[in-house]
């Protein structure tokens, strides 16, 4: 009986990781085969209310997706009171919930510096996907590390786009 | 969204760092204390950095990961009984030959450091006499005996180590990456990512140093064996097994590795020209070894200063003997990844 509700609360997991998997942009070519492979590969983690996933300035070595919960992104300013005291400055940047994903940038950047800070909002599980997950797939699964790259780089083209538009939607309002 | 982390999340680090330790900490004591165990685990080590690559160029072929371990297993295990079938009857009675005239070397090597020692102390020692002999001499012994009297038994006697190194070396290509990550999973969140990479980076490390450091000491065995089989030696196999396992300490390997077939030339013949010849193969085999084996092959390896080196190289023989020399530097290569890692995060994250 214990073991019937524990495999039913495996393949429930499992279930859910391979949907948040496939409902992905990064996943989504992927075949059932390869998604099997990614499912066993990825890492998945509990945070509580408050508590930081990663700081900015740390060194990052993959991109998290949202299983459930949510995560405030923020970034931290060191302001100087005196000449000995400092104080930090925190101004949310975003608010990210189920599905969506954050710090991808660290899958392909060496020594990749992350440049703002996450932390979970509420009760939150993060699927962790980083660098050396990336590499063996790509040394395992060819195929399925090319798809998976091409979609990283079609998001941080989009990222580029979106930053250069808002750049330029910046220095419009300069100049008015 | 606070840098302030609440108490309760504290603790719960606090937990989950203290198990994770402590699995560690049950793992090294079960592997270092168990008999046979070590020995096992690092030869099992050793096949899965070969056979790694060939799993997953297999995998990559559609294999399922079952079928693609397991049969470079099955055809590395015939390619090796070919071999130990080949050459360890050779190996064994050359073992025999030696131990049987194991008196004679050592008396030999006993009055070389006398007329060192003697030399030594009428030309420059009036003030301070040395005792050469005395310091060196049970080094020698220790050496020399231990050497001879442990391998046969870790070579062929050693049934447990025969049956466990195929067996973990088996489940570590099969399991060991989901092992890793099941023991990862124990890592507290704020040292999570932390710990993944040092993992990657000390196995990428370790792997591509295991490698290059057995291919290097398979081509200087062969090197100083067709040597000494074009010389007539006696124990070319085992004198040149012994070089090729001794190249791995970097400095003083290779001289190690020569000091056997020196001794065992001067209490048989002691001719010069043999010496001559003697010293051309191992010296030459050493320039190959740096001229073409070390840049080509043992690229990857990590840079470690000569002063650590050697003080890995001492540390290691302390406390474990001639296995303590062979994997010190390995070992203190993942150290020193660990440690600049650990450092970095720790005092350098921030931009």
């Amino acid at each position: 009986m214990v073991e019937f509700i524990w495999n039913s609360l495996l393949k429930n997991e499992k279930a859910t990781l391979r949907k948040l998997l496939k409902s992905n942009i990064l996943f989504q070519d992927l075949n059932p085969f390869e998604l099997s492979l990614v499912e066993n590969i990825v890492n998945v983690r509990n945070y509580r209310p408050g508590e930081n996933i990663f700081r900015q300035g740390e060194v990052g070595v993959g991109m998290y997706i949202i299983l459930s919960g949510s995560v405030t992104i923020f970034v931290e300013e060191i302001q100087e009171n005196s000449q000995t005291a400092f104080n930090s400055k925190h101004t949310a940047v975003t608010h990210l919930k189920a599905t969506d994903f954050f710090g991808e940038l660290a899958l392909v950047e060496d020594e990749s510096r992350r440049s703002a800070s996450a932390s979970a909002h509420e009760e939150t599980i993060l699927v962790g996907f980083f660098k050396p997950d990336l590499l063996e797939i790509i040394s395992r699964n060819p195929s399925a590390g090319v798809k998976i790259l091409t979609r990283l780089s079609e998001v941080l083209g989009l990222r580029l786009r979106q930053t250069t538009a808002r750049i330029t939607e910046l220095k419009r309002e300069l100049k008015k | 969204m606070s840098s302030v982390i609440s108490p309760a999340i504290q603790r719960e680090r606090r937990v989950k760092l203290f198990f994770f330790l402590v699995a560690l900490l049950g793992l090294f004591l079960v592997i270092t204390q168990t008999p046979n165990l070590l020995i096992s685990f690092l030869l099992a080590l050793v096949t899965h950095s070969f056979l790694a690559p060939v799993v997953d160029f297999l995998e990559r072929k559609r294999l399922p990961r079952v079928l693609a371990v397991s049969a470079p297993f099955l055809i590395t295990a015939l390619v090796i009984g070919l071999s130990l079938n080949f050459f360890l009857p050779t190996l064994l009675i050359q073992l025999n030959e030696l131990q049987v005239s194991l008196p004679k070397y050592f008396s030999t090597a006993s009055g070389l450091l006398t007329r060192l020692e003697l030399q030594v102390n009428t030309r420059i020692a009036q003030i301070y006499p040395l005792d050469i002999r005395g310091t060196i001499e049970p080094y020698i012994v220790q050496f020399t005996e231990g050497f001879v009297k442990k391998l046969p038994s870790l070579l062929s006697n050693s049934l447990t180590v025969l049956v466990l190194t195929p067996f973990l070396a088996f489940f570590m290509l099969l399991d060991g990456r989901d092992f890793i990550r099941r023991l990862l999973t124990l890592v507290p969140n704020n040292v999570f990512e932390l710990a993944l990479n040092l993992n990657y980076q000390v196995m990428t490390q370790i792997s591509g140093f295991i490698r290059a450091r057995v291919i290097e000491g398979l081509l200087i065995a062969m090197i100083i064996w067709m040597g000494l089989l074009y010389l007539d030696f006696p124990y070319s196999l085992l004198l040149a097994s012994f070089a090729g396992l001794i190249n791995i300490i970097p400095y003083v390997g290779p001289l190690l590795g020569a000091i056997p077939a020196v001794i065992i030339h001067l209490a048989n013949s002691g001719q010069s020209q043999e010496l001559i010849w003697l010293l051309a193969i191992y010296g030459g085999a050493q320039i190959i070894d740096t001229a073409l084996i070390v840049p080509f092959i043992v690229a990857k390896i990590v840079d470690l200063h000569p002063v650590v080196v050697v003080l890995a190289v001492i540390i290691g023989a302390q406390t474990m003997g001639i296995l303590g020399m062979i994997i010190s530097i390995p070992l203190f290569s993942a150290l020193k990844v660990s440690f600049s890692a650990i450092y970095q995060h720790m005092t350098d994250f921030r931009s």
